[in-house]
């Protein structure tokens, strides 16, 4: 599947969802929207709090071991309206994230894209997204 | 008999006008939402910035050059919600999510989603003067009818939960004429006084009615973000 168009694709149909803010609770500027990284490997937390969800991996480091990293979600009521529930992922999953990095070099970024085990990618609906860059 | 015919009449009257009040309960979402473009029969008018008295002008302007500064730098500003405090009066009415109006003959409540933020209103109470109330976030406010609108009165807010970074005193008064422009849309026309202002400053807000949303609960429970000394913002990432 072409990653790009599938999150174009997903990006039109959150036009409906009301009331996204142009400016969430901050700015974004920590995270680095020129690239992307992509992590394979297992849920250890799913944390659905205010002001953002986080969404913690256990993922493959490629050397045959495994790296954590912290993922920065938006609000519950704004992942509710996209779609998401407290539900929609649990510690265990084996899973595959698309992330912004941190600009400061700590492992973890702003979550993009979430492919379930069952192969459904879903999107944490971030502000401005078309201004992130896929390029994992 | 001419006596009991005027007071049926009046009796009459009163009932009318209670049940003829526009009712506003329900949830709101601020008109236009983001991606669309506002019908001009509904279209909010711009807020400007404070017509400040020039001593406190320069302040203020030069604040703003460093805010926009900041965003150009993709920055926080440095707004309540970075530091998972919530709006207070009158940024809250311009929140970042949908509201929800409660309304009964004596009391109405307004709830914006983000930080659970209530506001209520005392309909047909004196305004209380502001140094007889503790400073809070949303103030005290008061309501009263005048026809279809709902005239608000708000004072005694804490000096420091600015609107816009205008600087105020706790005896800033907020007066809100609230009406329906339409039955799905709502405006808020706010005059804002101060002794800080040189004028009365004001803008209209447009709500528009959600069909079937329900407000979510929002707790700021885990803010993990912070600006260092040198301005920039982080994550804590080691929990």
């Amino acid at each position: 599947m072409n990653l790009k168009f599938g999150v174009r694709g997903a990006a039109l149909l959150l036009v409906g969802v009301p009331a996204l803010p142009a400016l969430a609770h901050h700015s974004f500027a920590m995270f680095d929207n020129t690239r992307s990284v992509t992590l394979h490997g297992k849920v250890t937390a799913y944390q659905w709090t205010n002001p953002h969800s986080y969404l913690d991996i256990d993922a493959d480091d490629g050397k045959g071991g495994t790296k954590h990293y912290t993922m920065e979600m938006t609000s519950p009521n704004m992942l509710h309206r996209g779609g998401w529930s407290s539900r929609t992922v649990k510690p265990g999953d084996v899973v595959t994230a698309v992330m912004s990095p941190l600009r400061d070099g700590q492992s973890g970024g702003l979550l993009l894209e979430l492919t379930l085990p069952n192969g459904t990618k879903m999107l944490p609906g971030v502000p401005n997204a078309q201004r992130y860059k896929i390029t994992s | 008999m001419r006596e009991a015919i005027l007071l049926a009449a009046l009796s009459l009257a009163t009932a009318a006008s209670a049940a003829d009040h526009p009712d506003f309960s329900g949830t709101w979402e601020r008109y236009p939402p983001p991606n669309e473009k506002a019908d001009p029969r509904y279209a909010p008018t711009p807020i400007p910035d404070p017509p400040l008295k020039p001593e406190f002008k320069v302040k203020w302007d030069s604040d703003q050059k460093k805010l926009q500064q900041r965003i150009e730098e993709g920055q926080p500003a440095g707004d309540n919600y970075v530091h998972c405090i919530p709006d207070g009066m009158p940024a809250m009415m311009m929140g970042m999510f949908p509201m929800e109006v409660f309304q009964r003959a004596e009391q109405i409540n307004i709830t914006q989603e983000a930080f659970n933020q209530t506001r209520r209103i005392y309909m047909n109470q004196p305004l209380p003067k502001w140094d007889t109330v503790d400073p809070s976030f949303y103030g005290q406010s008061v309501g009263h009818w005048e026809g279809d609108t709902l005239v608000v009165e708000t004072t005694g807010v804490k000096d420091y939960v600015t609107f816009r970074w205008a600087p105020h005193s706790e005896s800033m008064k907020i007066t809100e004429r609230i009406s329906l422009l339409a039955p799905d849309y709502l405006k808020d026309e706010v005059t804002v006084e101060d002794d800080h202002l040189a004028n009365p400053w004001t803008w209209a807000w447009t709500f528009r009615r959600m069909k079937d949303y329900k407000l979510q609960e929002y707790v700021c429970e885990d803010n993990r973000e912070y600006v260092s000394e040198d301005g920039s913002q982080h994550l804590r990432i080691d929990k």
